[in-house]
């Protein structure tokens, strides 16, 4: 297009016979093509217009995600409000009380099992002779786990009434919806199926269920909680007062810690019991509590009988988790097969590695995790079994897949970005503080590590964002190689951790996104989980460009 | 040379001693990953390979590559094992009915029959998305390098491209799912799938486009200008012509990036199983609203979500092969294809 001054256009139609003078007839604006457009505009719009497509797409992206995801605010506030007014929150409490009563239990079958290993180990009983020693404690076992009985029926009962009440609830509520679907339809139906559709919809009558009413059964057991607390203190009293006795030492110091569990069991009895008590069924549930139920939620439960939690906390360490672990590998590696590029390796080296590590990028993910499946994680155990191995902390590992072997693969992608962002750094340090460093005498390694590494510091960061932006993105190698176990991993197990089965947000989405049902709260759920993970995608690439912008060095 | 000097230069001081361990140190970390890409290729080249190809002529495991994923049956006959695939024992079971009464027959999903409908759909997949793509893409780089000038707008755009890069392929699943398969009701189908994969590869398409657009010396475009050529002439004579080969690099190395991803196809476009070909079809606006079966999927379903034993080995590495190295010959072209280009192009 010739950029010139253009003329005013000239009117033609009052002069039509008179000959333009050359220089504005060759000025003049041709007449428009498309709508007053002159062709290369319109060229320019179309191509302007095309490259909208990246922002209409992000933006559509954006709407579609979010929108099936707000959703569920009020879906899980909904669901948070019948857990209360149905009562399942104060059965929960009392549940609380008996799964304590059954992690005495458990422990006690762990002394017990500790104490048949040290009898047929170190005394060298056989099995039959060591149970018969084991007698006397087994006896103690049993009728400390019979204390609880009473309680379970009561529990069982409870949960028995509440469930019964949520289902009602429930069948009203779908009947609700199929009114409105009803009601939806007749808009556009003619005036005949409008009124067959009225008909059908006044033919249903969603239950009003009253949950005061409802909840009456409930607190009329009260006093039969009462009684069975106040029994079973009794005969777990009687009970502990007269303890096996062990000529073992460890085994009396277990013995004491479980008088000690015993003792915390009683006083938890107690707060379940004031706890009870001051459950309010009509105490408000606030909006916030519906999303703070699902940002700090540590528990994600599905199609379940009882209560159903959408917590992203246990996805989400998963999710880091995973990342950390791989970043961990990652990091040292492709940083220093940057440096060794760039720095060290020969011309024909460079020429091999450089396109190899690109290469690297393009093995798909789901061969990846195919491979950790059929290999890398069995390979992994059996070294784990290793006895030499064993001062590893969480060696032998438990799974063949867990959060290292899914880390390891992960680690493998991540490397290529890394990589490629890292040496693109190191390479665009000017050549002079290179030479500089040289001429006063410091050896390449001083020059690399002194000089080089710290000037490309802020593109190896960057890459280092990118690196995680992938890891956590990755989708189909943690679906097959991270264990997909919902739940937080064990801190308390110390560096083991990283041995654990984790499931992923990435992950979950892939698996239970093909069998929700369409708009119900499961499926906001996931989208509420598609959102955190867009959320982050946007903030590690906000990072990244931030650190390269800032601590960016340019040679003068 | 005196032996102070010999001293000096011969006997490695510290420093130097230093740096030879870190580099080589350097050098095993570089090389260790190297390894660990190259085992995995071995890995699947070896025990895939064994299932695609054959000792004998015509060296290929044709069924494999031509057949239908069926389901395999094993059973024991007159004391001699044997291994059927659904067709072939259901016209078996036609002819000895008697024979087989009593017969225990173990039955495994996928394990007998070949790869040939998620080949097929993965091809369809492919180039429908890298095609919608491309057009997309080029006509955006384009405007980005020729037209645009720096404003609040195109840094707009610029930052979308960016952030549209950093989506993870699942998230784009979603947006398919949510938009095209629900919103605009298209169904699981080839069309959706076909619109979630360009817009996930488009910004790998726009920056490498941009770039090859942008290495075409200002001269050119001046030229042409200077000879009476409208802005639009020019591009198309002067500027497309030597950009395309570099455009046309990176499109190779999107086809890799499209044709690996799962994430994006499984809620959008892929079916584990079905049995008719995309061909097939009653009218022919009905391609575009069909699923497909998928290489990516496929191995995902069998190597997740079927019991695991040793006849379900060789249909996972069998496709696991089939498919890595498809990959990776795409890759491979599009690696061969930039060095080449930055020898042969240097302005």
């Amino acid at each position: 297009m010739l950029r010139v001054p253009i003329a005013m256009p000239v009117v033609v139609e009052t002069t039509p016979s008179v000959r333009l003078p050359t220089r504005v007839a060759l000025l003049r604006k041709r007449r428009g093509w498309f709508f007053g457009l002159s062709g290369d505009q319109f060229v320019k719009y179309v191509f302007q217009g095309n490259a909208m497509v990246s922002i209409i797409v992000l933006g559509l992206i954006t709407f579609t995600i979010f929108k099936d995801a707000v959703g569920f605010l009020p879906m899980n506030h909904a669901n948070l409000v019948v857990y209360r007014v149905a009562g399942l929150e104060y059965v929960d409490l009392y549940r609380s009380q008996v799964t304590a009563h059954s992690a005495i239990s458990r422990y006690l079958a762990s002394v017990r099992s500790h104490q048949l290993d040290i009898l047929t180990k170190q005394e060298g009983l056989a099995p039959a002779a060591a149970m018969a020693r084991l007698a006397g404690f087994d006896q103690f076992a049993n009728s400390f786990a019979d204390t609880i009985n009473e309680q379970e029926t009561l529990l069982g009962t409870m949960t028995d009434l509440v469930t019964a009440v949520k289902e009602r609830q429930k069948v009203a509520e779908d009947l609700v919806e199929a009114k409105r679907n009803l009601l939806a339809a007749r808009r556009g139906a003619t005036a005949e199926r409008a009124a067959a559709l009225q008909k059908e919809v006044d033919a249903i009558t969603p239950e009003v269920i009253d949950f005061k009413a409802e909840i009456q059964p409930l607190r009329a057991l009260k006093p039969d909680l009462t009684k069975a607390n106040a029994t079973q203190v009794a005969a777990m009293k009687a009970l502990v007062a007269v303890p096996p006795k062990f000529s073992d030492p460890e085994l009396n110091r277990q013995m004491a810690k479980f008088q000690g569990f015993v003792a915390g069991y009683f006083t938890e009895m107690e707060t379940t019991a004031q706890k009870m008590a001051a459950w309010d069924q009509n105490r408000p549930i606030g909006w916030w509590e519906s999303f703070t139920a699902y940002a700090f939620g540590r528990e994600w439960v599905t199609a379940s009988f009882w209560q159903d939690w959408y917590g992203v906390i246990p996805l989400l360490t998963g999710s880091l988790l995973i990342s950390f672990i791989a970043l961990l590998i990652a990091l040292p590696l492709g940083v220093a097969a940057a440096v060794y590029v760039n720095q060290v390796a020969r011309p024909a080296e460079q020429k091999f590695i450089k396109p190899y590590i690109e290469f690297i990028s393009a093995i798909p993910s789901v061969v990846l995790g195919f491979f950790g499946i059929a290999m890398l994680g069995e390979t992994l155990r059996r070294l784990s079994q290793w006895p030499a191995l064993d001062w590893v902390p969480g060696f032998p590992m438990a799974e063949r897949l867990n959060a290292t072997t899914a880390a390891c693969l992960l680690a493998l992608m991540a490397i290529p970005t890394i990589f490629s962002l890292a040496e693109d750094a190191i390479n665009n340090v000017p050549r002079s503080f290179k030479e500089a460093s040289l001429a006063l005498g410091a050896t390449r390694l001083q020059t690399t590590l002194r000089i080089i590494v710290p000037a490309a510091l802020s593109g190896i960061m960057a890459a280092i964002l990118l690196g995680f932006g992938r890891v956590i993105g990755e989708t189909m190698v943690v679906l097959l190689c991270a264990g997909n176990r919902i739940q937080i991993p064990d801190f308390s197990a110390g560096v083991g951790v990283i041995f654990q089965p984790v499931h992923t947000m990435t992950g979950i989405i892939a698996q239970e996104m093909g069998e929700v049902v369409r708009n119900s709260i499961h499926y906001r759920a996931l989208f509420m989980v598609g959102v955190v993970l867009f959320l982050i995608s946007l903030l590690i690439n906000w990072l990244a460009q931030k650190i390269v912008r800032r601590y960016r060095i340019v040679a003068t | 040379m005196s032996t102070t000097a010999a001293a000096i230069f011969n006997r490695p001081t510290p420093a130097k001693r230093a740096e030879t361990v870190v580099f080589w140190l350097l050098r095993l970390a570089t090389y260790f990953v190297l390894f660990c890409a190259a085992f995995i290729f071995i890995d699947i080249g070896w025990k895939g390979g064994s299932v695609v190809f054959r000792t004998q002529a015509p060296f290929l495991n044709v069924p494999f590559l031509t057949e239908a994923p069926e389901t395999l049956n094993v059973f024991t006959l007159d004391g001699q094992p044997r291994t059927m695939g659904d067709r072939a024992f259901r016209a078996f079971k036609a002819t000895h009915e008697a024979e087989l009464k009593g017969v225990r027959i173990e039955t495994y999903v996928y394990s007998a029959g070949g790869i040939f409908p998620n080949i097929v759909g993965t091809v369809l997949l492919v180039a429908g998305s890298v095609l919608i793509a491309l057009v997309l893409g080029v006509l955006s780089a384009i405007y980005l390098s020729e037209y645009a000038t720096d404003g609040p707008f195109i840094r707009f755009l610029r930052l979308a491209i960016i952030n549209l890069a950093g989506v993870p392929s699942i998230v784009f699943g979603l947006f398919g799912f949510g938009l095209f398969v629900i919103a605009l009701d298209f169904g699981v189908s080839l069309l959706a799938g076909w619109l979630t994969m360009a817009f996930m590869v488009l910004p790998i398409i726009i920056t490498a486009s941009e770039e090859a657009l942008k290495a075409v010396p200002r001269g050119y475009r001046e030229g042409s200008l200077a000879l009476g050529a409208t802005k639009f002439q020019a591009i198309t004579t002067n500027v497309l012509p030597y950009a395309l080969p570099g455009i046309l690099t990176s499109s190779v190395l999107s086809i890799a990036r499209v044709a690996g991803e799962t994430a994006p196809i499984m809620f959008t476009a892929a079916f584990v199983v079905r049995d008719e070909l995309p061909w097939q079809v009653a009218k022919w606006t009905d391609f575009f609203f069909q699923g497909v079966m998928a290489l990516p999927y496929h191995i995902y379903v069998v190597a997740s979500k079927i019991p695991q034993n040793e006849y379900t080995r060789d249909v996972q590495y069998g496709t696991a092969f089939v498919f890595l190295f498809t990959v990776a010959a795409i890759a491979m072209t599009a690696v061969i294809l930039r060095q080449r280009l930055r020898k042969r192009y240097k302005w």
